[in-house]
């Protein structure tokens, strides 16, 4: 089952084509990851399908239905969710807050912006789902994320994006900034999540991590998306050599030959 | 107030009370409270007591606006100016306009909107620091205010009738004299404490304060809830300067000339961060009563009218140092 479809997406800012023709799709319960240089277009294709900006052309179809994203309201609505390393999550604010953020349960609804949040029905939700994703031995849904170390954080806000059962999970260089102990627990809870029959779209920078979650490579170069192959059917070096665009076929069959 | 303390949703530990920075500002309170009413018995006097209380909300109520304002991470400077030349707009149209105390009233209140909302306007579209937007607010509305009057003072509105029972009536309460101004500031209080802490629109301002990326990410509306948040401030800020025009009965178009430091002051010295994020309104309510306490005490006890900027400004760097050692303990705790 296709859950994403992104068909000729164009994006310019000037004279800058930050994407040109990007094409590709998302199945169901698959871990893809995007890969590329800096200056790439792998942040401007991920903000025009969360909804930062809107794209200049180009279609977007989620399960079939060709939608039109213009805010982040509309992606979240569409079950699209994006998690940034740093912009996720506030940190002054506690773990139950922070799961609600933007959602918060309440009561009297019509009293709108001034109805006052639902303590209880915060506190359990977000108790059960820390529960759910297995974090709840460490975790206090009432602890400041503050107090959280940098794999816990990414932990909380990929939970976020799976308790309102989004389609889409796009994380945004999850592991950055992690020690290895948390690096592995961060790429164990991305397979869990797609265990749990959501899609996932990494952007990393780490080649090797790639190969131990996803199921799929797209490589996007000067905007392009230049190749799409699976995990099984590739390796390291090509993919490196995709990516910086090197003609690294040379040392290929060296390494090969050894 | 306790038994919600107890109950609020980032609590649940009830040893972190004893350091929050409220309960530090409030032991302080008390401490100077004690100081200065051994130094001098005439401070817990009932003509003294009554005067603090007259002062307290003029500058109180604005400090509920920026405790507000500053959880989301912006400031307000023009708040003094706005004290001033809500009062002198008002008095300048029943005066010379011949309006209707009523119609002029309301014409103050636009006016204050007006201001909060190009403040915010070009904070959140032109992406501008709320230091430098309001900065240049505080010298254009000071500037207004000084240019209509001439610089001459006015006097105020003193028949009695609804607007100033509703603003500046006063009662007795035994031998303590209240002003109406005292419910204003106990009623918005309540309503800052519900929203900051209990509303969900509270929960987006202290989120856009302590990270606005990711509260535009979830979808709060940012730009707007800050454009509120300044129409809020500057609407109290000329609700405060009616209330003390109608109160001395003169409105002079430098009142409130320095306001905008000193609320700042009880802002921060209640515990509300100056990065944003974390805000307390009973820290601000505790703040307030410190520094009208301390404006008051230090004349009281004796120093010498010159001097007493520097006790001031000494209490209020100590109350900080104190609060950014508590944080230190908590972060390491």
């Amino acid at each position: 089952m296709e859950v994403l479809r992104l068909q000729n997406l164009q994006k310019s800012f000037g004279s800058v084509r930050a994407l040109k023709n990007a094409s590709f799709a998302l199945k169901e319960g698959e871990v893809v990851a995007l890969l590329g240089d800096n200056g790439a277009g792998k942040s401007t294709l991920i903000k025009a399908i969360s909804g930062v900006f809107p794209i200049d052309r180009g279609d977007i179809y989620v399960r079939g239905e060709k939608v039109s994203i213009r805010s982040t309201r509309d992606a979240m609505d569409l079950g699209i969710e994006t998690i940034h390393q740093d912009t996720s999550l506030a940190p002054d604010l506690s773990i139950a807050r922070n799961l609600f953020l933007g959602r918060e349960p309440v009561k009297l609804k019509w009293l709108g912006v001034f109805a006052p949040l639902d303590f209880a029905k915060l506190r359990d939700a977000a108790s059960a789902l820390l529960k759910r994703v297995g974090i709840s031995k460490k975790l206090d849904a009432d602890a400041l994320v503050s107090t959280l170390s940098g794999g816990e954080r990414q932990s909380i806000a990929i939970s976020r994006a799976m308790q309102f059962a989004a389609k889409v999970i796009i994380l945004d260089e999850p592991t950055n900034n992690l020690g290895v102990e948390e690096t592995h627990g961060v790429l164990r809870f991305v397979k869990e999540v797609r265990d749990a029959g959501h899609s996932v779209l990494l952007i990393t920078h780490n080649i090797h991590h790639v190969f131990q979650v996803a199921d799929r490579i797209i490589v996007m170069r000067r905007g392009e998306i230049v190749a799409e192959q699976t995990v099984a059917d590739t390796d390291l070096l090509t993919v490196e050599s995709i990516i910086t665009g090197a003609d690294m076929s040379a040392l290929l069959k060296e390494t090969r030959a050894k | 107030m306790i038994a919600a303390e107890d109950e609020m949703p980032v609590g649940k530990r009830r040893p972190g009370l004893m350091r929050s920075p409220q309960f530090s500002s409030l032991v302080i309170l008390t401490v100077l409270l004690a100081v200065f009413a051994i130094a001098d018995a005439n401070f817990l006097s009932p003509l003294n007591i009554s005067n603090m209380m007259a002062f307290l909300p003029e500058l109180g109520i604005i400090a509920l606006g920026m405790t507000l304002l500053l959880t989301a991470g912006e400031f307000d400077l023009s708040v003094g100016a706005v004290f001033g030349l809500a009062p002198v707009v008002v008095m300048l149209l029943v005066q010379n306009g011949g309006v209707d105390i009523g119609a002029a009233l309301l014409a103050g209140l636009l006016l204050c909107i007006a201001i909060g909302a190009i403040n915010g306007l070009i904070v959140t579209k032109i992406g501008i620091s709320s230091f430098l937007v309001t900065l240049s607010m505080l010298l254009v509305v000071r500037g207004a205010a000084l240019y209509i009057t001439q610089g001459f003072p006015l006097k105020s509105w003193d028949q009695p009738g609804f607007f100033v029972t509703l603003l500046a009536g006063s009662f007795n309460v035994g031998s303590f004299r209240f002003y109406t101004s005292l419910w204003w500031f106990i009623g918005l209080s309540l309503l800052a404490i519900y929203v900051l802490r209990y509303a969900k629109l509270g929960n987006w301002i202290s989120a856009i304060g302590s990270n606005r990326n990711a509260a535009v990410a979830r979808g709060v509306p940012a730009d707007a809830v800050k454009v509120w948040l300044f129409i809020l401030t500057s609407v109290l800020a000329g609700l405060a300067g009616m209330i003390s025009a109608f109160r001395i009965s003169a409105a002079s178009p430098v009142a409130g000339t320095g306001y905008e430091l000193e609320v700042i002051a009880m802002v921060v010295v209640g515990g509300t961060a100056l990065t944003g994020g974390r805000g307390t309104i009973l820290g601000t309510i505790v703040g307030a009563l410190m520094l009208r306490a301390i404006r008051n005490g230090i004349v009281l006890i004796g120093v010498p009218g010159l001097a007493y900027n520097i006790f001031v400004g000494l209490i209020i760097l100590a109350m900080l140092i104190l609060h950014a050692l508590l944080q230190k303990n908590a972060a390491r705790g």
